[in-house]
């Protein structure tokens, strides 16, 4: 599973690079924190996966959910003059970080306990 | 199948992921730079005139090559070019003024209105003046006019149309309204341009009510320049654009 993740991640980026799209500066804020939301929902699917209750509906709706709102977010932040997209950076940013560490201790616990490698294979 | 599923959506959520990462990465170098559709339709209309100016500029090297040849021609055959540079004259001296001219073309004829004045109107309003003249003539040359007059005198390029108190002076001669303006050319598009509507000669007759007329005739007659034709400070340039 976390093969696919990364090869998704990869040819995304290469096609990234070479696909000739652009976008008004003004609208980099807004991607930039619905890549933080996004990320942090495939950071938070992955831990799901560990703990054997990833569901795809709830990963792909937060997904994008959170992205949309995060950019939302940043939307009315502009027009009402308050930085709000800090709110959404502090949100998905302190989660990315319990996510991970929470995957951290999985995997750890994986390598002690359970060495015979039939649950990582799936991952 | 289900796990199938997952994964593949799992690919396209990492592969979305990436992806926006990547543009993002590049939208933000300073290099790369945010084109709407309009600076790209923009540019295309820039393109599309310079190709338009290359096909024109090409025509014209393709008409010079052709009167070079008609030249080069012209000398195997006869052994000379006299026949050809003196038609080339001809033309010249016909544009210039010095021939009575004839051929088809419109006859416009313009008077002061004879409507009454509004209360507190401004008289000027109902008087031809000297702008009026010049934008019908302006407008007959963009309809092709070959040749033009005023008051039977020569239209050239040098001549002014001048005003004089109620009167236009054209060629040093000052005349009284009506003014006939003739014009050799294709006489459709030259009435036409009188009387299309939004013409300048159609709105002065249909705003201001001033009195515009145009006859189509078969033999209009234009007559030569009558000033004289003697150059005190042009000379002609030497170097290789001849």
């Amino acid at each position: 599973m976390i093969i696919i993740a990364i090869v998704g991640l990869v040819v995304g980026i290469v096609l990234g690079l070479y696909l000739p799209v652009t976008y008004p500066a003004a609208l980099s804020l807004y991607i930039s924190v619905a890549i933080l939301a996004s990320l942090d929902s495939v950071l938070g699917g992955f831990r799901a996966s560990l703990e054997n209750k990833f569901d795809t509906e709830i990963f792909v709706t937060g997904f994008f959910s959170n992205a949309i709102l995060a950019a939302f977010l940043a939307y009315i932040g502009d027009k009402l003059g308050v930085p709000l997209y800090y709110a959404a950076v502090f949100a998905f940013g302190s989660r990315l970080f319990q996510n991970f560490a929470i995957i951290r201790r999985h995997l750890i616990n994986r390598m002690h306990h359970e060495p015979d490698g039939e649950v990582r294979g799936d991952l | 199948m289900k796990s199938y599923l997952g994964k593949g959506i799992l690919l396209a959520m990492c592969l979305l992921i990436g992806l926006i990462l990547a543009i993002q990465v590049k939208n933000l170098d300073e290099d790369y730079h945010f084109i709407s559709i309009k600076t790209i339709s923009d540019l295309n209309v820039a393109i599309r005139q310079e190709k338009e100016e290359i096909e024109h500029l090409k025509a014209l090297i393709e008409s010079q090559e052709n009167r070079l040849s008609e030249y080069q021609s012209a000398i195997e055959s006869e052994g000379s070019i006299n026949e050809i540079l003196i038609q080339d004259i001809e033309i010249m001296r016909m544009r210039s003024g010095h021939y009575d001219l004839e051929g088809p073309g419109v006859m416009v004829v313009l008077r002061d209105s004879e409507r009454e004045l509004y209360e507190g109107e401004n008289p000027n309003n109902v008087i031809v003046h000297d702008e009026d003249v010049l934008k019908i003539i302006n407008d007959l040359k963009i309809a092709g006019a070959e040749a033009l007059s005023i008051n039977g005198q020569r239209y050239l390029n040098t001549s002014e149309i001048q005003c004089a108190g109620p009167t236009i002076t054209i060629n040093q001669m000052t005349y009284a309204q009506p003014f006939v303006i003739k014009a050799i050319g294709n006489p459709d598009t030259l009435n036409a341009a009188i009387k299309a509507p939004g013409t300048y000669a159609w709105e002065i007759k249909e705003v201001f009510g001033l009195q515009v007329e145009s006859h189509i005739s078969e033999r209009i007659r234009i007559p030569k320049y009558q000033g004289n034709h003697r150059l005190q400070y042009v000379t002609i340039e030497e170097g290789e654009n001849l």
